[in-house]
């Protein structure tokens, strides 16, 4: 078995070689046409400057580009911006724009449209004002340079530039007066990236060709991208569609542990987690805190310890996803494992806590009755969760009764109108844990909006710290900054976080140079190529 | 001029005698006693087998009779919860969901049937009118709305069924009435100064009861259908182990594990089955051209 492996190994790189080698001239001329399949949920239109989520910004980052680009260390790359500085104080950032990159219209792509996203992004973008809050303005004092002016420093600030998070849009198209929101070109978008919108069926596929004129010289590979809209919670669906070969590449592919076990036995298909880095999904028991008994401490220490994670990360997701003590995902660079409280699973324990905070099981043993939500999407962490709490609470005479929630908004809305006992939740932290991760904590974004502050959890020293994390340039004070925050979290419990999400993305190996950095699919895909006559 | 009130229970009335039919009925007997069997599972299963269906008792997805989890004979679900409890437990919320739902579907039915066979005129018209409304909504996506609406929960659940699933209950029951309410002991009532209400109750829905019998018995077993139907589509009530729920939240892993949702469905299989053996039995019973062969 190992010599084979290692003969195949050693084939393949030999024919690795050799392609390199000889071709080495003529590589992008080999890779290029054919047609990538790719799979993902329905959007609700094509514009990620005012919609998050990973259904808009995958077609979405290949029709519009952004400034920079993340490498896989999180680096910036040019993209739009062929060059930038930052000055001294960290408060003004400038940056040169490619003069060749044109707008899929022909219209050449300047300084303007730069000042015009940011603005529409700040003011539209679920957490626009998270990300772009501290700019004081854009100044364009020629067509090809914009310089973002901050009023304090806010270390984000590049990864925030990512196509997904502040697509370039064209000034030309859409500031005429129609509220961006619902502008008709977010269903039939303009973009300079490297593939064209063609058309759209709604809820059956969407098709993207190839932007001959694109700015970075052979790219894109592939002639055209079919989007086909396969629904996240239809797995046997998608699993068929893979393996069929119908579908090449699902980026955020939803799959229960057991259908990834599947396909990782399939030798034409390759099953990443790589590529979530900046995403960081992270699931969660959210309390609503003005509901008694959650307001106590004590009660929340006490499910803590009944709650095994290990139970669920190894049983549950067969070891495909990771625990999580935090409210950073593990994949931040400022996670820091040392500063968690860490809580054993002791039922004794909890049962004391709940003694000492005066809830005495009754006459059936049960000590208290709560209701828990969970979300509809991505049941493999909410729904299975909330499931597994149920009969785990029970056994410290925690009556739990589930409720579930036909459709997202149903759901979306009972946790936004605090509505809600407790619910099972789950975020994105994002590249950077300003723009994902404070907002569930601040006293100031305790809101009706969901993934905000909804628990109602107000500590003036978590303010401090996130204030203080904000606005620090350099990395050490962010860092202490953020241990701190990590380990008040983990002592208070507002949420106990009970694992990160196992996503993974799914492809077929003629798929190759797949986009496996940090924002995975939700990059552009302009080297991505297919073998064909697989 | 009493005959007419109480024609169901006289001597050697057709009643009992459908019923000795019925005795002799093979299948419809099998019927019957794998009814009475689900019932009795459902009544005192509980009691005899006290596993709570919710408890994590093995790892997830144990196959049934395997020798290492022999506290799980039928195996376990995608949690590790033993199926066996699941299906004792649950076979008391599936049958009354499902008898609760054909009550209900009967009652109105039958009430809606009746005021627009015997009135005849206008309010047919309006009731029937009603009825096509119902008739031409999909009843499945109609009831997906309408738990949708109030949240699930098996009452929801229960009532959602009924008021889908009626109209056919109630063109049954106008066409008895149509019938017989020219049938002439209906005349000689009406004669005898029977007001419309005793008309309707105690005259016409008696003699009309056979057919009717026939379809609730089978609307049980649609209704059971129906329910492991929004179960399965992610709207039955996660606080109430019905085998439908069972096959619903299982039916991901079913290429991985047959057994959490075959069991449940066999479970399924057989109470419909029972119950349209007894129906088709009784359809026998009370139809006078097979009587006395």
């Amino acid at each position: 078995m190992v010599l084979k492996t290692f003969a195949s190994a050693a084939i393949s790189a030999a024919l690795a070689l050799g392609v390199a080698v000889g071709l080495a001239g003529t590589a992008s001329a080999q890779h290029r046409g054919g047609t990538l399949t790719v799979g993902i949920d329905g959007p609700r239109h094509l514009n990620p400057a005012v919609q998050s989520g990973n259904a808009t910004g995958t077609p979405g980052t290949q029709i519009f580009a952004g400034l920079i680009e993340l490498d896989e260390n999180f680096e910036a790359q040019p993209y739009l911006a062929e060059s930038w500085e930052v000055s001294d104080d960290g408060k003004t950032y400038t940056f040169k724009l490619r003069e060749d990159a044109l707008f899929h219209d022909g219209e050449p792509v300047t300084s303007a449209d730069v000042a015009y996203s940011l603005d529409v992004v700040k003011n539209n973008h679920p957490f626009g004002i998270a990300m772009f809050g501290a700019v004081e303005g854009v100044d364009t004092p020629d067509e090809h340079t914009a310089v973002i002016r901050l009023k304090y420093a806010q270390p984000s600030l590049m990864a925030s530039l990512s196509p997904v998070l502040l697509p370039i849009l064209p000034k030309h198209v859409y500031d005429d007066g129609q509220d961006i929101k619902s502008h008709p070109a977010n269903s039939k978008p303009v973009g300079s990236g490297p593939f064209k919108f063609v058309e759209e069926r709604t809820g059956e596929y969407i098709t993207l060709e190839r932007n001959e004129s694109f700015f970075k010289k052979d790219q894109p590979n592939l002639d055209r991208i079919i989007f086909r809209i396969i629904p996240e919670k239809d797995q046997q669906a998608r699993l068929l569609a893979l393996q069929s070969g119908e579908v090449d590449y699902f980026p955020f592919s939803g799959m229960n542990a057991r259908n990834v076990k599947r396909l990782q036995d399939d030798p034409n298909i390759e099953v990443t987690t790589k590529g979530f880095e900046a995403i960081g999904p992270t699931n969660y028991l959210e309390f609503n805190l003005r509901h008694k008994p959650f307001d106590d401490i004590r009660v929340r220490k006490a499910i803590a310890h009944a709650i095994d994670k290990d139970f669920i990360t190894k049983s549950l997701h067969l070891g495909m996803s990771t625990r999580l003590d935090g409210p950073l995902h593990s994949s931040s660079p400022f996670y820091d494992a040392d500063a968690l409280v860490m809580y054993d699973v002791d039922l004794d324990k909890a049962r004391e806590l709940l003694d000492e905070a005066g809830l005495k099981p009754d006459a059936n043993g049960t000590r208290f009755s709560m209701t828990l939500d969970y979300p509809t999407f991505h049941p493999e962490s909410g729904k299975l969760v909330a499931e597994y709490l149920k009969p785990q609470l029970g056994k410290i005479g925690i009556d739990v009764t589930l409720r579930s929630s036909p459709d997202f908004a149903t759901w979306a809305n009972r946790v936004a109108s605090w509505d809600y006992d407790a619910t099972m939740n789950s975020i994105f932290d994002y590249p950077d844990p300003i723009i994902g991760v404070h907002r569930l904590f601040l006293c100031d974004n305790i809101k009706h909006v969901i993934w905000t502050n909804t628990a109602g959890y107000c500590n003036k020293r978590v303010d401090e710290l996130l204030g203080e994390a904000a606005s620090a340039t350099d990395v050490e004070t962010r860092k202490k900054a953020y241990s701190e925050f990590q380990k008040i979290l983990s002592e208070d419990l507002p949420l106990i976080f009970t694992n990160e999400e196992p996503y993974t993305a799914v492809y077929n190996k003629r798929m190759k140079n797949p986009p496996l950095t940090v924002w995975g699919g939700m990059q552009a895909m302009d080297e991505v190529y297919v073998e064909d006559g697989q | 001029m009493s005959a007419p009130a109480a024609p169901v229970s006289r001597p050697g009335s057709p009643t009992l005698e459908a019923l000795r039919m019925l005795a002799h009925n093979g299948p419809a007997v099998v019927g019957i006693a794998m009814i009475a069997t689900i019932v009795a599972v459902a009544a005192i299963g509980p009691l005899l087998y006290p596993v709570d269906p919710y408890s994590i008792v093995a790892a997830p997805l144990s196959p049934p009779f395997d020798e290492f989890t022999p506290q799980a004979p039928f195996g376990t679900d995608y949690l590790g919860r033993d199926i066996l409890a699941g299906i004792i437990h649950g076979a008391r919320p599936t049958l009354l969901v499902g008898a609760f739902a054909a009550a209900l579907t009967v009652v109105i039915g039958v009430t809606i049937g009746a005021l627009a066979g015997f009135y005849g005129g206008w309010i047919d018209q309006a009731l029937l009118r009603l009825t096509e409304f119902f008739q031409v909504l999909p009843p499945l996506l109609l009831a997906m709305v309408l738990v949708t609406l109030f949240s699930p929960s098996l009452p929801t659940i229960a009532i959602s069924i009924g008021i889908v699933s009626w109209p056919a209950a109630m063109r049954l029951t106008r066409g008895e009435f149509l019938r017989i309410r020219q049938l002439d002991y209906v005349k000689a009532a009406r004669a005898a100064g029977a007001r419309n209400r005793r008309l309707i109750w105690r005259v016409i829905l008696p003699n009309a009861l056979p057919p009717l019998i026939i379809s609730a018995a089978l609307t049980i077993g649609v209704s059971i259908l129906f329910e492991a139907g929004l179960s399965f589509l992610g709207l039955g009530d996660p606080n109430t182990m019905t085998w439908g729920l069972m096959i619903g939240a299982n039916r991901e892993y079913f290429l991985d594990a047959w057994w959490p949702v075959s069991i449940p469905g066999v479970a399924i299989f057989f109470t419909v089955l029972s119950v349209s053996l007894l129906g088709d039995g009784l359809n026998d019973a009370f139809n006078p051209k097979l009587r006395r062969r």
